[in-house]
């Protein structure tokens, strides 16, 4: 198909790139909604990390504080006292044990970016590294690592986790947090290698890399120079819907004793604890939920910026 | 191309094999059995279990007999539901998860791939941000919250669609598929958006727009196949977690489907019936993987094995 | 819902309106439809005809009675056997089935049933030898039944179902004595290793050296005296069996369908049953359909003409498909704690109480924990009044076995709720500063942790009881929550730190279901506290013909387990379930066992 067509392809991707750091955050500061996302995101980051201790200091609710007096131990829809007055003690209401819904969703914020941003950074580095090498390589190696890959895929995830825990369980929490990470890096990049190995098969007849190799480059430099960030698009967009899908994840295995422990909750658990009570208290849902939204559409905002920051195509404007 | 395709078959046993035996271990390693349950039971009482399922032979006994049963296919019978074999609970659960899944995965094509392709082609409109925000809706609400809200709404509130259960074709279809397939669409609308992008900006996208051909035809008579291949890379893996994972949408809906199954089947311990749907997963993995790479090869000339 | 809050602020107001009225529409208050009674959940439309739609919970495992072990399958299943006594469909209490009649002899240790005229339903006679096979096979050790040990009260049930052998003598013929209790021959274990270490006891030599012969089925304690008479003979007193065989365990099976179908006996088609309902479908993690049997011997009570179980376990989709009018009955403990509340509103909201409860076993074994100073003060720090007020479907409970329940048996009060001497424990435990004061920094919270299987619930009461520990001991036990089977195993093998979460069901309507969990040092007991004077105290109780003083002597053993405090009795759950208001002949009891026959549709409103 328009094979002909593709002879004039230009070469600017093996000139330039010397600057691509500076080049990209230039461009990306141009993108207005890059960043309101970064703000937004920076906010959200910040509020989570200042957030409990000001809130503790200021009412003395912390983010497992059930109160001592057993008619408080109920939930109360957001800006509402106990007399049902307005009330700014809980600006996002209590859940049903009467705990302050802000500070458990700020704290829950600590974990679920840590969670979301580690393990797809994770996931983007072993999933392009992988895949780019299977798509470059291709042939025999390609095929074993894509195999390794399926194998992956079909094993019972649930099981390697109930071995992990059985194994490792008894850590300390910060012991059960390098778990967590490494149960959740251990899956979230098997699309992402597949994806990556799929744009690197279809560039990788193309002219500007062939003349790349023509001219004697290193097959390390031509993937890493010309391959990856002309991949880069589907990757980065996929790497931004990994963060939630993660931040599910960690809910899950947090079913299995595997993660956070209570009284501790991350967005995802907060949401599906709130699900249940949508009927009668809708804010224990829509309180986690938006904020999770709100972060998700600025990593997405933040993704589409860098994606057309690091365009090589576009490198030029 | 054929002999490609037949290498690869025929490695689907060899593959097969590996991840059963890789699972095998896996439940060996995992504590508990399948009949320890709240209430203790006696050591003697146990032996009898143990001696019943022969699980008192010597591993290498029952690994054979393990091996045996997946390469004739025979899983034998369950452990936890002793009078259902679990090749009976396949026929019954593979159905049901292929109808919602197909269907779901569908939708997501028939809705994702339009609204991606749309927002490509007008990026940075009104559209593209439209399209792409619903998008972002779709995966940022989780299933688990999106199905309850849909059962609010078209079951506890207006009584139009049944709040759940599995009732063959009818309606009771309408509310999973729309759940399961929400976050796919949303994969897929994004998925497609980039790739079209990246297609669109390349020469020979230009040089056919300098030739006056219309956007509609530059989209589907050279864009569409090239700006795909995230979504086709996504989709081998994608069907098949649609099908054999969709446990949070059939809890919902409370369908009996194989990732209900599969979910109990781990936290049973129930061996027989865990390698069953392991191995059914890892052929579906391998055979649809397949079926990508062939794709490739169709939709992208340039893709050479 | 706005008169609840009348005085709601701007912002509370705007967030309720918004969901009262948005897409959020608020399914449990205002925005009702036209379709629902206000005073009910939901829809109220009675099904055509009489037919009942109950939720059971999970997939039964299997639909042979003496395979399975848990309740939902018990409820569907009593549906399909009769047992010789059946439960009360009001206080589960045994009633008369299969039996008309019973004796017991002077001590409680044989008991003779008389049955009644009944078939099954292929037509065959019910006779005495049905019994005899059922409880035969329920014991063989081919069959593997977990439940067996229920049936180890009857003699040499034990000894068949563990493979154990009579010593003879070879010349004249004669068993050898168990010396613990002369009237029964002593039973040794099959295994020969085994055999001769229980041998090295001296008092056991007698049996050194003898044949030994392995105890048979048609050894066990059941016979048939004539085609409507069995008799059952007892090891021990047994003054519950009465209450016990009504369990599923003793409950007959067809032995000409067992025999030509094997495992599949219990297949629709195959299957042949002896109470009011046959089974017409069985399509797994999706229906069991039960019709009416016209050989039933009450089929004249039968009202139903059939049921519907289906098997769902998620409790929000259990509580949609009745809100939806989709089913008319469903399981005990599901409404979720926070709808509690709303629910009680309704009338077809239902919560008596549970012979059930809820408790944290200790590991008796490590420090600290192996202080019961420590354990009564942890036990005294928590206000079981507030939890029980907080999860709203309980009862707080001092004592271990559930109060009010049986009656005649007294209340057994455990320590109450005491902050100043919870700390003081503490401080005469060891953990106090210079000056003698009670000192939270000493106590080593590091070496205990609280853990629990996965469950909503259980979460929620692991995070109250540690926030009233922080709160009246100033000690953060940490949480710890696991997989439902590498909980049980770590609780088994006495392998956990601290506290561990726990929980029992009655399986006889009896306070001694309860106490003979620490009757053993192994088995359902997990706290490494045994205590031979326990132990006596149970087989003493047992002993006594007269109830009053039985229930005097197992609330002294209940007294004896509270003093020692290995565990911390938390709650009783209450039965928190729903039915429509056109069901009728569904009761809240105890065990919530629901005798089928007697439930029916009542489509007359006026009678609701």
């Amino acid at each position: 198909m328009a094979n002909g067509l593709e002879a004039v392809e230009p070469l600017e991707g093996i000139v330039a790139g010397t600057s691509l750091g500076a080049n990209a955050w230039r461009r990306l500061r141009r993108n207005r909604l890059a960043m309101v996302g970064l703000v937004v995101l920076g906010i959200i980051v910040l509020a989570s990390l200042a957030g409990p201790p000001i809130i503790a200091h200021t009412t003395g609710y912390t983010y497992d504080s059930i109160p001592s007096d057993p008619a408080l131990i109920r939930a109360m829809p957001p800006f509402t006292g106990p007399d049902g007055r307005f009330a700014w003690t809980h600006p996002m209401g209590t859940d049903n044990a009467g705990r302050d819904i802000l500070a458990r969703v700020l704290l829950g914020g600590r974990i679920s970016l840590l969670v979301g941003i580690t393990s797809t950074l994770v996931s983007l580095i072993i999933g392009t590294a992988f895949g780019a090498t299977a798509g470059y390589l291709g042939g025999r190696v390609d095929e074993a690592m894509m195999r390794v890959v399926d194998v992956l895929y079909a094993l019972p995830y649930m099981m390697i986790v109930i071995v992990l825990l059985a194994f490792f369980g008894n850590q300390s929490p910060f012991g059960q947090l390098i778990l967590l990470f490494i149960a959740l890096g251990s899956v979230s990049w098997l699309t992402m290698a597949r994806i990556v190995r799929g744009q690197v098969m279809s560039l990788k007849s193309r002219d500007f890399v062939q003349a790349a190799r023509a001219t004697g480059v290193r097959p390390v430099r031509i993937v890493l120079r010309h391959l990856v960030p002309n991949a880069l698009g589907p990757v980065i967009v996929y790497a931004t819907l990994t963060v939630p899908s993660v931040m599910l994840l960690e809910a899950f295995l947090s079913f299995l004793g595997l993660g956070v422990q209570a009284p501790l909750a991350s967005w995802g658990s907060l949401a599906s604890d709130g699900i249940q009570n949508i009927a009668i208290f809708p804010w224990q849902l829509l309180c986690p939920g938006l904020t999770m939204a709100v972060t998700l559409f600025s990593l997405n905002f933040i993704g589409d910026g860098l994606r057309d920051a690091l365009d090589p195509q576009a490198r030029k404007s | 191309m054929l002999r490609f395709i037949v290498r690869r078959l025929l490695v689907t046993v060899p593959m097969v094999l590996v991840v059963v035996s890789l699972t095998w271990g896996l439940i060996r390693l995992a504590p508990g059995n399948f009949y320890t349950g709240e209430k203790a039971i006696p050591p003697a009482i146990e032996q009898n279990l143990r001696q019943k399922y022969g699980l008192d032979r010597p591993w290498y006994v029952q690994y054979g007999r393990m091996i045996g049963n997946t390469l004739h296919g025979d899983f034998g019978s369950s452990l936890k539901y002793p009078s259902t074999s679990v090749n009976s609970i396949l026929a019954n659960a593979v159905p049901v998860s292929a109808t919602i899944g197909t269907l779901a995965y569908l939708l997501a094509l028939l809705v994702g791939i339009p609204s991606g392709a749309i927002a490509a082609l007008r990026q940075n409109s009104t559209a593209d941000y439209a399209s792409m925000t619903v998008a972002m809706l779709g995966i940022s609400i989780p299933n688990f919250v999106l199905g309850p809200l849909l059962v609010l709404v078209f079951s506890l509130t207006w009584f139009w669609l049944p709040p759940a259960r599995w009732n063959g074709f009818s309606l009771n279809l309408i509310l999973p598929v729309l759940t399961l397939s929400a976050i796919y669409m949303a994969y897929i609308a994004r998925l497609t958006r980039s790739g079209l992008l990246e297609v669109l900006r390349s020469n020979y996208i230009r040089t056919a727009r300098a030739k006056g051909l219309s956007d509609r035809e530059i989209l589907v008579r050279h864009a569409l196949r090239g700006g795909l291949l995230p979504v086709l890379s996504f989709s081998g893996p994608a069907l098949v977690f649609i099908i054999t994972d969709a446990v949070v949408v059939e809890r919902i809906f409370a369908l009996p489907g194989v990732g209900n199954y599969f979910i109990n089947a781990c936290l049973n311990r129930d061996e027989p019936l865990i390698i069953g749907i392991v191995a059914f997963t890892a052929i579906a993995v391998l055979l649809f993987n397949l079926v990508v790479d062939v794709a490739y090869a169709f939709v992208d000339p340039r893709v050479r094995y | 819902m706005t008169t609840r809050h009348r005085r709601a602020t701007p912002f509370a107001a705007i967030v309720r309106h918004a969901a009262a009225c948005g897409a959020l529409a608020l399914s449990l208050s205002a925005c009702t439809t036209s379709l629902s009674h206000s005073e009910y959940f939901g829809k109220v439309d009675p099904p055509p005809g009489q037919t009942l739609r109950y939720v059971s919970g999970s997939e039964p495992e299997s639909l042979d009675p003496q395979i399975t072990t848990g309740q939902p399958e018990a409820r569907i299943l009593l549906a399909l056997f009769d047992g010789l006594t059946e439960y009360d469909p009001k206080t589960g209490e045994p009633i008369p089935a299969l039996a008309t009649h019973w004796e017991a002899n002077e001590d409680n240790s044989v008991f003779v049933f008389h049955l009644r005229p009944a078939r099954w339903s292929n037509g065959r006679p019910l006779t005495a030898e049905d019994f005899v096979y059922t409880i035969r096979r329920g014991l063989s050790p081919e069959l593997a039944a977990r439940a067996a040990y229920l049936a180890y009260y009857i003699q040499y049930a034990q000894g068949y179902n563990e493979g154990g052998v009579f010593a003879r003598d070879s010349r004249s013929g004669a068993f050898v004595m168990d010396p613990a209790n002369p009237a029964l021959r002593l039973v040794l274990p099959g295994d020969p290793a085994a055999r001769d270490k229980a041998l090295a006891a001296p008092a056991l030599a007698a049996a050194r050296g003898k044949t030994f012969v392995p105890v048979r089925a048609e050894d066990v304690g059941v016979d048939a005296l004539d085609a409507a008479t069995v008799r059952i003979r007892l090891t021990q007193p047994v003054p519950f069996l009465v209450a016990l065989v009504a369990n599923q365990f003793f409950r007959p099976v067809p032995r000409e369908a067992i025999e030509r179908w094997g495992d599949q006996w219990t297949r629709p088609g195959h299957m042949v049953t002896s109470g009011a309902f046959v089974l017409r479908d069985w399509r797994p993690y999706d229906r069991i359909v039960v019709t009416r049997s016209p050989t039933y011997w009450d089929a004249a009570t039968v009202k139903l003409d059939s049921i519907t179980f289906f098997p769902v376990e998620d409790a929000t989709t259990i509580m949609n498909l009745y809100k939806a009018g989709d089913v008319d009955a469903f399981l005990n403990r599901t409404v979720p704690a926070a709808w509690v509340d709303r629910l009680r509103g309704f009338k077809d909201y239902r919560d008596g109480p549970e012979a059930g409860n809820e408790y944290y076993q200790i590991n008796t074994t490590r420090p600290p924990m192996n202080d019961v100073r420590v354990r009564k003060a942890l036990n005294a720090a928590i206000d079981k009044g507030a939890l029980a007020g907080y999860l709203h479907m309980a009862t707080a409970e001092t004592s271990f076995v559930p109060a009010g329940i049986f009656p005649g048996y007294p209340v057994v009060p455990g320590d109450p709720f005491d902050p100043a001497k919870a700390r003081a424990l503490l401080a005469a435990a060891g953990y106090r500063n210079a000056a003698g004061a009670y000192d939270p920094s000493t106590f080593p919270v590091g070496k205990v942790e609280l853990s629990y299987n996965t469950l909503e619930l259980h979460r929620h009461v692991a995070e109250f009881v540690q926030a009233q520990w922080k709160q009246n001991l100033g000690i953060t036990i940490p949480l710890k929550n696991m997989e439902w089977k590498t909980f049980l195993d770590s609780r088994a093998r006495l392998d956990y730190n601290g506290i561990a979460r726990s929980g029992w069901i009655a399986d006889y309507l009896d306070p001694f279901t309860f106490l003979n969990v620490f009757a053993t040092p192994t088995g359902d007991n997990g706290t490494g506290w045994w205590d031979p004077a326990y132990v006596a105290l149970l087989n003493r109780a047992n002993r006594q013909s007269d109830p009053a003083a039985r229930d005097a002597l197992l609330a002294e053993a209940e007294a004896t387990l509270l003093a020692a405090q290995p565990v911390i009795p938390l709650f009783t759950t209450n039965t928190n379930w729903m039915k429509k208001p056109y069901v009728k002949g569904m009761y809240d009891n105890p065990l919530s066992m629901y005798a089928w026959k007697f439930a029916f549709i009542e489509h007359d409103p006026s009678r609701w």
